[in-house]
């Protein structure tokens, strides 16, 4: 950290109540106040807001927008996931509903355990509990969670998370269901057993059946493309009405049977979502908390702007959760292309970069901290390691002299493409650069045609300011998705955006991949990552928290880490239901 | 006039489909891609193909536009098999990101941007034509001035201003009203109005002061005409003169810039609904726009259209009934 | 509007031409002295802007980290928005760019695009106005469709769509060109009509009578006689031009980061209302005070110039 920040922090210790720092850069990006360094929002993360709920009445969320998708088969958006597999489907396994890293533990959902591997774990099957129905009475049947991993195959039906393409054996050219054929290497011998068989070991297949993928869709209800529209649950809530874009209510599906559900605590009798709302209008009444709007949660992140209406004031900022997203920032360069060819002129961007400055326009350290390593801290027991030490501010000195080295002493002109809503942090790093004599234009691209716009690799710019967040707590979900050149296409190229193609890099990952202790594998992905970060392929910067200010009628909120820092709707409700009615 | 009215008709469709065929031609040349936008961020070179098959984007332009054209009219069925879609008439094909109707959402969306045009333009028609005639017939006055410079001030607040100064002031500060958050007028008439009065102003502001200035020259225009001379001379009171002969003619112009203006509102006040976070016809295109929902833009750019034209073609017949002047 | 106070400058003679007549006319009111130095102001402050930047020592892009306080999220340190010695209007939040920089460049760009797609429309809108007027016929059949068709089209919604779609190209330019494109059938009605009636004025006959050819006679005798009118038409839609630039930024399709512009100014300030207001008011400001000058400037020329369709 620098000087002027930790001057300005001293001075607001005392007026704010921050509590004191003793911040220094390989600390500040704890993965959320565990690491003991006092970082200035200790309070936000890994408790609950407003205590233990109580049954009843009705839960508000504002939003301003809708979900993309909230079909099971489609749903790979880390909040929208939580939403879905919290209220309206059941999947084989679930993440236990717990604040902090407890977040990350899986448990049992529709399946009675984690799964029996076999076969060196090619093989996993699992057994379905007894008891557990769709809103119609109907039960929930093994062929039924197959049905909706085929699903995830339709064009018809895109968007959805690709672990079943990427593990299930024999799914190469599948169309999913709707022709009529099936997939053989999922079998259903019974209406409570399903196996899977996998092209190749996979000792974490219990995670990737955490994602909605493998949650059950009837056959019956079925109908395409518009089933988004109206998921069929087996959650504790049904849909009653859903006006796209507009207004989502959820009621209780009275067929939910508690006993079967040891993670979902279903406080709310209802549950209304309204769409639409203007962002800072949402923050406002947020913070405002009067009348109805103190039984609502927002939907999404605070506002950087809304942060001094927030901060300062020790009653908003008791009902503040802040939990990290777990997701990290990073500015990949196309190393396939010159002058990114040459690490001298990567390392030269990283020592320019002013994270300081991308930090401050993403509204400071209370919702961000600093990222010294490519995976997030979670992964790293808790605090990312800082074997470089660039400071946090960069080193303009340093980077002229790298690019010296790298025969570019006047820098050179280049671009990157952000999505529109990162405009503040990419103008950060575009001065910063062009200190150090790199001039950037700054490509803007609208969130949703982004993946496809730097997906396209001949055409996109040099840089592009993109995130990855592991699917779940394993190196494995991140190293290999951002740094193995065999997953590079030409298009739809995704994860791995600075084409970094390192044969000793993917030689170590397989070694890894084959490793069955998990703590050993562990340990191996963290050193890997110091070695990818000694080649610069892309610069870390930032890991985001997901600050939200519930009302303060609601009770049991806290951000659940594995469904990237969003409130766990498992769990939460209202202190006085009374109050929350209509 | 009937078949002045049939000829206008038939140019309505033939500005539709011409509206049609260049925005079909903007987003269909440019490069975007919505199937990849579709298949989302891992997404195989196989499945980008198979979902460019689905969507119907591997067939000529042309092709796809007459589609398009002639599903407006008779419907038709998207997709096949187990997922097969009849979308029936008026068919506006299916939005890209939810798979729900164009035509489904453009209803939905349109009492929303309907509630705010029509009460807006209430306010502003009379605020305005109240402060134009006003000022008009105290031409010279000190009322005129005051009113006029007012006017002429108003109309160059922009629209954030207004709108934010609104909610500071009347939210915010005193709490009189809520966050505006719509509510159906079928649902509670009293919250409807209540959380769109905000919009309303600010909406009325801009037009009411559009509206004075050019109501206050057109009825100076007509009173100062050889009828309404006539009409005085013969001894009738001023207000009759006034009320049946100034405004009756005085209004035609006024008529003309209103269908105009409620026809481009109907459509959605793009500003305006995102100021204040109304989810009308203007956040659909908006959010439509930024994630590439090709057939939603489409839809709402031909109601849009469609309004305008409409609009248009009521104040000209409307001109026959209300200026005895003209004639078809 | 006005007040008489200021007598008839006693430089103009008696009898002389129109023109000097309306200058006289026009630098009778206070309104259009005003406005015109705002004007003047506004202009001048667009040309000078490297050069006012420099005077107060920040360029519009450059970071001011030790204005911003990153621990309130990124508010401006100091009164009114962070007014001080360095920053003259204070800076904007989350960066620490120095706001008069920004403000002053903001006026050039948008000055730039409104005053650009004013002349384009205004010189499309002439040159298809005289031609359906003069010419009749075919053309004007043609040109009258084309104007009804334009005039159908949802032009913002069409504006922001194709600066939406439209990506690697002069951000500027295509602004100013689509902003352009929408707005010439109004300015062309009204020179269609205008030259509808100059051309059965008796010396229009005798010229053609005289053996003028047609472009001699809508250079000499049709133009001249549309010029009072379409200044005044000109100075009107200024306004609407700048509200247009101000509007398709503040949606997010205007000119490329960090380029300022008053709109992408004002939109990125609408969220910083309550906290930061000066933020919010200084571009706001701009903005209005240009489009009251422009709009009491365009009353008084169309007074003065065209008095047929005057109001006061």
């Amino acid at each position: 950290m620098n000087k002027r920040t930790r001057t300005a922090l001293a001075a607001l210790a005392a007026t704010l109540a921050l509590g004191a720092s003793g911040c220094s850069g390989g600390h500040r990006a704890g993965g959320g106040g565990r690491d003991g360094t006092g970082h200035p929002a200790p309070a936000e993360e890994g408790t609950v807001v407003g205590g233990t709920p109580r049954k009843g009445g009705t839960l508000t969320v504002l939003s301003n927008q809708d979900f993309a998708h909230l079909d099971p088969a489609r749903n790979w958006v880390m909040n929208a996931m939580g939403f879905g597999t919290r209220l309206l489907y059941r999947t084989l396994v679930t993440y236990q509903a717990a604040p902090g890293v407890q977040g990350n533990h899986l448990v049992p959902d529709l399946a009675t355990d984690l799964g029996t591997p076999s076969n060196g774990a090619r093989t996993w099957t699992f057994h379905l509990k007894q008891g557990v129905k769709y809103e119609d009475g109907t039960p929930v049947t093994a062929q039924d969670v197959k049905y909706n991993v085929e699903r995830s195959f339709s064009p018809d039906l895109p968007g959805g998370a690709d672990y079943a393409a990427r593990y299930l054996a024999g799914a190469d050219g599948y169309q999913g269901p709707a022709q009529g054929k099936h997939l053989d290497s999922v079998k259903t011998p019974d209406d409570r057993t399903i196996v899977f068989e996998l092209r190749k070991p996979f000792a974490e297949f219990p995670n990737a059946t955490a994602m909605p993928t493998f949650a059950p869709v009837p056959r019956a209800r079925d109908n395409g493309p518009q089933y988004d529209n109206r998921p069929f649950s087996s959650g504790p809530y049904k849909i009653e009405s859903y006006a796209r874009g507009k207004k989502l209510v959820l009621v209780r599906n009275e067929h939910w049977d508690p006993a079967t559900d040891g993670v979902r605590k279903a406080y709310p009798d209802r549950l209304v979502m309204v769409m639409g709302l203007r962002a800072n209008q949402i923050d406002d009444r947020m913070i405002a908390d009067q009348g109805a709007d103190a039984s609502a949660v927002p939907w999404y992140a605070l506002r950087p702007e809304s942060a001094v209406k927030v901060l300062p004031d020790p009653a908003v900022r008791k009902r503040l959760v802040a939990e990290s997203t777990n997701c990290t920032d990073m500015v990949q360069m196309h190393t396939g292309r010159a002058p990114f060819d040459n690490v001298k002129v990567r390392q030269a961007v990283r020592y320019a970069l002013d994270r300081d400055a991308v930090l401050t326009t993403s509204g400071g350290p209370a919702f961000n901290d600093l990222s010294t390593a490519y995976m997030p801290a979670a992964l790293f027991g808790g605090t990312q390691p800082d074997t470089l030490k660039v400071p946090a501010e960069g080193d303009t000195a340093k980077a002229r002299q790298l690019l010296k080295e790298a025969g570019k002493p006047d820098g050179f002109s280049t671009g990157i493409t952000v999505p529109s809503g990162d405009k503040g942090r990419a103008e950060a790093i575009q001065q910063s650069l062009a200190r150090a004599g790199i001039k950037v234009t700054i490509e803007m691209v609208d969130p949703s045609a982004f993946y496809a716009t730097i997906g396209d690799t001949r055409n996109r710019t040099d840089m592009v300011y993109t995130g990855w967040c592991p699917d779940y707590p394993s190196g494995s979900t991140f190293l290999p998705f951002v740094f193995d050149a065999r997953y590079i296409k030409e298009k739809g190229n995704s994860g791995n955006h600075s084409l970094f193609r390192d044969d000793a890099t993917m030689k170590r990952m397989d070694e890894i991949a084959a490793m069955t202790d998990t703590r050993q594998a562990a340990a191996a992905w963290q050193r890997l990552d110091g070695a990818i970060l000694a080649k610069a392929p892309a610069v870390p910067v930032l890991v985001r928290r997901y600050p939200l200010v519930v009302g303060g009628n609601i009770a049991g909120a806290y951000g659940q880490t594995s469904f990237g820092g969003q409130l766990d709707y498992a769990t939460i409700g209202l202190k006085d239901p009374a109050k929350g009615q209509g | 006039m009937i078949l002045y009215i049939g000829r206008r008709l038939l140019g309505v469709i033939g500005v539709l489909v011409a509206i049609a065929a260049v925005t079909f031609t903007i987003f269909y040349v440019l490069p975007s891609d919505p199937a990849a936008a579709a298949c989302g961020k891992s997404c195989s070179t196989e499945r980008l193909t198979a979902i460019r098959a689905h969507m119907g984007l591997d067939q000529p332009l042309w092709r796809q536009f007459a589609d398009f054209v002639t599903g407006i009219f008779t419907g038709r069925t998207l997709g096949g098999g187990q997922y097969a879609l009849h979308c029936a008439f008026p068919c506006l094909g299916y939005s890209y990101e939810n798979s729900e109707a164009v035509w489904d959402l453009l209803m939905d969306r349109l009492p929303v941007s309907a509630s705010l045009a029509l009460g807006a333009a209430v306010l502003w028609l009379l605020l305005g034509l109240g402060a134009g005639v006003t000022a008009a017939l105290r031409k010279d006055t000190l009322t005129d001035r005051v009113l006029m410079v007012g006017a002429v001030a108003a109309a160059s607040l922009p629209v954030y201003f207004t709108s934010m100064t609104l909610i500071y002031g009347i939210v915010r500060t005193a709490g009189l009203l809520p966050y505006p958050q719509y509510v159906p007028f079928g649902d509670d008439p009293v919250h409807w109005a209540s959380n769109l009065l905000l919009p309303w102003l600010a909406l009325a502001v801009l037009y009411a002061a559009m509206y004075a200035r050019q109501s206050r020259g057109s009825m100076i225009e007509t009173m100062a005409e050889p009828y309404i001379r006539t009409a005085r001379a013969k001894g009738l009171p001023r207000r009759t003169v006034v009320v049946k002969h100034g405004l009756r003619a005085g209004m035609t112009p006024v008529l003309t810039l209103f269908g105009m203006d409620l026809g481009g509102l109907l459509a959605g006040a793009v500003i305006t609904e995102s100021l204040f976070g109304l989810p009308g016809i203007g956040r659909l295109f908006y959010g439509a726009l930024s994630t590439g929902d090709q057939p939603v833009v489409l839809g709402v750019t031909l109601l849009a259209a469609a309004f305008i034209v409409v609009a248009n073609l009521a104040v000209d017949l409307l001109y026959a009934v209300v200026d005895p002047r003209v004639r078809y | 509007m006005t007040t008489t106070t200021t007598p008839v400058p006693a430089g103009v003679p008696a009898g002389s031409g129109p023109w000097r007549l309306a200058r006289a006319e026009l630098l009778r009111r206070t309104s259009v002295k005003i406005s015109l130095g705002v004007v003047a102001l506004f202009l001048l402050m667009a040309a000078g802007a490297p050069l006012l930047s420099a005077l107060c020592g920040f360029t519009p892009e450059e970071f001011d980290k030790t204005a911003v306080d990153p621990y309130l999220g990124g508010r401006p340190i100091g009164p009114l928005g962070g007014v001080s010695a360095d920053h003259w209007l204070g800076v904007e939040p989350l960066t620490g760019r120095d706001l008069f920089a920004r403000v002053v460049h903001g006026a050039q760009v948008s000055l730039l695009i409104a005053l650009t797609a004013t002349a384009i429309v205004v010189v499309t809108g002439t040159a298809a106005g005289i031609a359906a007027g003069y010419f009749g016929g075919r053309v004007d059949a043609v040109l009258s469709r084309l104007m009804d068709l334009t005039m159908s089209f949802p032009s913002l919604i069409f504006m922001i769509a194709m600066l939406s779609v439209a990506k690697d190209v002069n951000r500027v330019l295509l602004m100013t060109a689509v902003i352009g494109l929408f707005g010439w059938p109004g300015i062309a009605r009204v020179v269609r009509g205008q030259t509808l009636s100059l051309k059965r004025r008796e010396y229009v006959d005798a010229a053609r009578v005289s053996g003028s050819g047609p472009w001699r006679i809508l250079t000499r005798a049709i133009l001249p006689g549309v010029a009072g009118p379409v200044i005044a038409y000109t100075t009107l839609i200024v306004p609407g031009m700048i509200a247009t630039e101000a509007a398709l930024s503040y949606l997010g399709v205007g000119v490329r980061p960090p380029t300022p512009s008053w709109g992408q100014m004002i939109a990125e300030s609408v969220a910083f209302y309550d906290t930061d207001p000066m933020y919010f008011v200084i571009p706001s400001t701009c903005l209005f005070l240009t489009v009251l000058a422009f709009t009491l400037l365009g009353d008084a020329l169309r007074d003065v110039l065209d008095p047929r369709s005057a109001r006061a």
